[in-house]
């Protein structure tokens, strides 16, 4: 038996082992890679970001899935949830499925933990599990309260406080449905050409190609497609909407005109362009802030009572100011106060794993993929070479 | 043991007992997915009661005494007797009636996913890419046309309709090939970090 004919007959469970590896070694050892943003993308993200601070804007979740397609939707719901909480948008959630109820928990529940300040009612609202989606996709249209009556903890929509300056989709002007299957189509159908609502979606790989016409048609904003574009939005959060600015002092909230200070900065394109944003979305662990010699003095004097700790704290490495957050002892930590240790913190740009899940999971499916590749080739160049040798294949 | 490690591990073991099937059938495999067929069936069962026939018939009729919704629920009901031999043709009226439902989508399922996408494939051809759609468009809806034979300078263009669709197909595979392997990477994620916690 020579090469090729091995080849052929190569025992399927070998090609189990390579593609179990391929996987397992890139999420045992992640390393930083480039997810280059596609406009649906883009688009989608853009469109969240611009309901930020806003009292009479919110966007509407769809968990139209249960637990089987978590692995490639729940990354999505969690890095959207994060974009709202992180930008003050006001967020609603509901099911079609009576098993996407506890998903839904789960997701907002998974984010808020890194949110203290985000409250259910306030800041979001859970619909819970709603029968008869036609009826209620019509008549949210006309009063959003009327439709839901209550929330998933049974509280009066129109005694929430989420609910002012909310009436129907004029306002609740986005929905993001995520889904195995028919992604988004009872919106598509009834809401956006009755209402004018703007439907969104995140899908599994599976579905996206079925949905690409609809984006064309600009029926779909925006669609964020299997890992992919879940691992695309993690990383449009970490350079926009979770970005720090070390001069900014976020504990006012507020401007001189009453207008809210929102965290994070907009989308820009020159800055997602720019070579330096990928230092803001690593996957990999990072442990120190790292400031210009100005940014450092601007840092430091938004807390003249803890000067001394963070002079202590500073570090010098390649001529720029570093702190070293597993320096701080949590006598130090104690000191500075909860609100100053977070802050330096998210200037190390490390991100938690729960808002990195889909860009690791990225890295081992472009190794899968490549192997996968490799297969087909090899496969190929052993039956063509066998059958150009008149042997029976 | 917490609650949490319990659950992990009870759905590591599993986990595992359905991979063993990629090395051979094996009783931990049958015993796994018989299981789980069991346990989905009983957990759905319990998950709509509690879900559904509680909040949406139970409550609203028996405690708020709404009674109108006694009718839907009878209607719902009716469903059952397709088990029977006898009454069977009973459950064709809560289908008639979600027939409604159908006609109701009808025309606006036709302007959303027909009358939308041809009024898009009509726009003015200025750039490469809406070219290439109409040209797509065109061909694959003349392959499709079996009343001249596919042969000639006709035959050559309708190819390009295949092209498409082979295209279209390859793109199709490579997704899914592609979400095959996100669930698979979702397990493993599940093994290494959830189970033992080895991912920062």
């Amino acid at each position: 038996m020579n090469l090729f004919e091995r080849m052929q007959k190569l025992d399927r469970r070998w090609i189990y082992i390579v593609v179990a590896l391929a996987i397992i070694i890139p999420l045992m050892i992640p390393y930083d890679s480039d997810n280059v943003t596609t406009p649906p993308t883009e688009n989608l993200y853009q469109m969240i970001d611009s309901f930020a601070g806003r009292e009479d804007r919110a966007i509407l979740m769809s968990f139209y899935h249960d637990a089987a397609t978590m692995p490639e939707l729940f990354p999505m719901e969690v890095a959207i949830l994060r974009h709202a909480f992180e930008r003050n948008v006001k967020v609603f959630a509901l099911t079609w499925f009576p098993a996407g109820a506890p998903l839904i928990d789960y997701a907002i529940n998974s984010v808020k933990e890194e949110f203290p300040n985000i409250q259910s009612g306030v800041d979001y609202c859970n619909f819970g599990y709603k029968p008869q989606a036609f009826a209620m996709v019509m008549g949210m249209g006309d009063n959003i309260s009327n439709a839901m009556n209550t929330d998933a903890e049974g509280r009066k929509l129109e005694n929430l406080p989420i609910m002012k300056g909310i009436n129907n989709y004029s306002e609740m002007n986005l929905v993001i449905e995520f889904s195995g299957s028919s992604a988004g189509m009872t919106w598509i159908v009834y809401a956006r050409p009755k209402f004018g609502l703007n439907v969104a979606v995140g899908v599994t790989a599976v579905m996206a190609a079925d949905l690409y016409p609809y984006l064309q048609s600009g029926q779909l904003i925006g669609m964020l497609s299997g890992l992919k574009g879940a691992a695309e939005y993690e990383k449009l959060v970490d350079i926009f909407a979770a970005y720090r600015d070390p001069a900014i002092d976020y504990r006012v909230t507020t401007d001189a005109e009453g207008q809210k200070i929102l965290p994070g900065r907009p989308f820009g394109r020159e800055i997602l362009d720019d070579e330096s944003s990928l230092d803001l979305s690593k996957i990999t662990t990072q442990t120190k802030a790292r400031f210009t010699n100005e940014q450092f003095v601007a840092f430091s004097g938004k807390y003249p009572e803890h000067l001394a700790l963070l002079n202590s704290l500073r570090e010098e490495e390649d001529g720029k100011a570093v702190i070293d957050v597993t320096k701080i002892t949590p006598e130090m930590r104690d000191q500075m106060g909860e609100f100053l240790y977070r802050e330096i913190n998210q200037l190390t740009r490390n991100t938690q794993y729960k808002f990195k899940v889909a860009r690791i999971g990225m890295n081992a499916q472009s190794v899968a993929h490549i192997m996968i590749i490799l297969f087909i080739v090899i496969g190929n160049v052993g039956y063509f070479i066998q059958k150009a040798r008149g042997q029976n294949v | 043991m917490s609650f949490e490690l319990f659950s992990n591990l009870v759905g590591a073991f599993f986990t595992l007992c359905i991979f063993s099937f990629l090395y051979k059938d094996n009783p931990f495999y049958q015993a796994a997915e018989q299981m789980l067929v069991g346990i989905s069936l009983g957990y759905g069962l319990v998950f709509t009661f509690e879900r559904v026939f509680i909040p949406y018939v139970y409550q609203p009729i028996i405690i708020k005494h709404q009674f109108m919704l006694i009718i839907p629920a009878i209607l719902g009901i009716l469903y059952l007797f397709r088990f029977t031999r006898n009454l069977a043709w009973l459950s064709r009226y809560p289908i008639a009636f979600n027939m409604m439902m159908v006609g109701m989508g009808v025309p606006m399922g036709m302007h959303a996913s027909i009358l939308v996408q041809m009024r898009q494939a009509m726009v003015p051809v200025e750039t490469v890419n809406l070219f290439l759609i109409l040209l797509g468009t065109v061909a694959v809806l003349l392959y499709f046309f079996f009343s001249k034979a596919h042969s000639g300078a006709y035959g050559k263009f309708v190819n390009v309709g295949k092209w498409y669709m082979m295209i279209g197909f390859g793109a199709s595979f490579g997704l899914t090939v592609m979400a095959r392997i996100s669930l698979l990477i979702g397990r493993i994620q599940f093994l290494v970090n959830d189970v033992f916690g080895l991912l920062k």
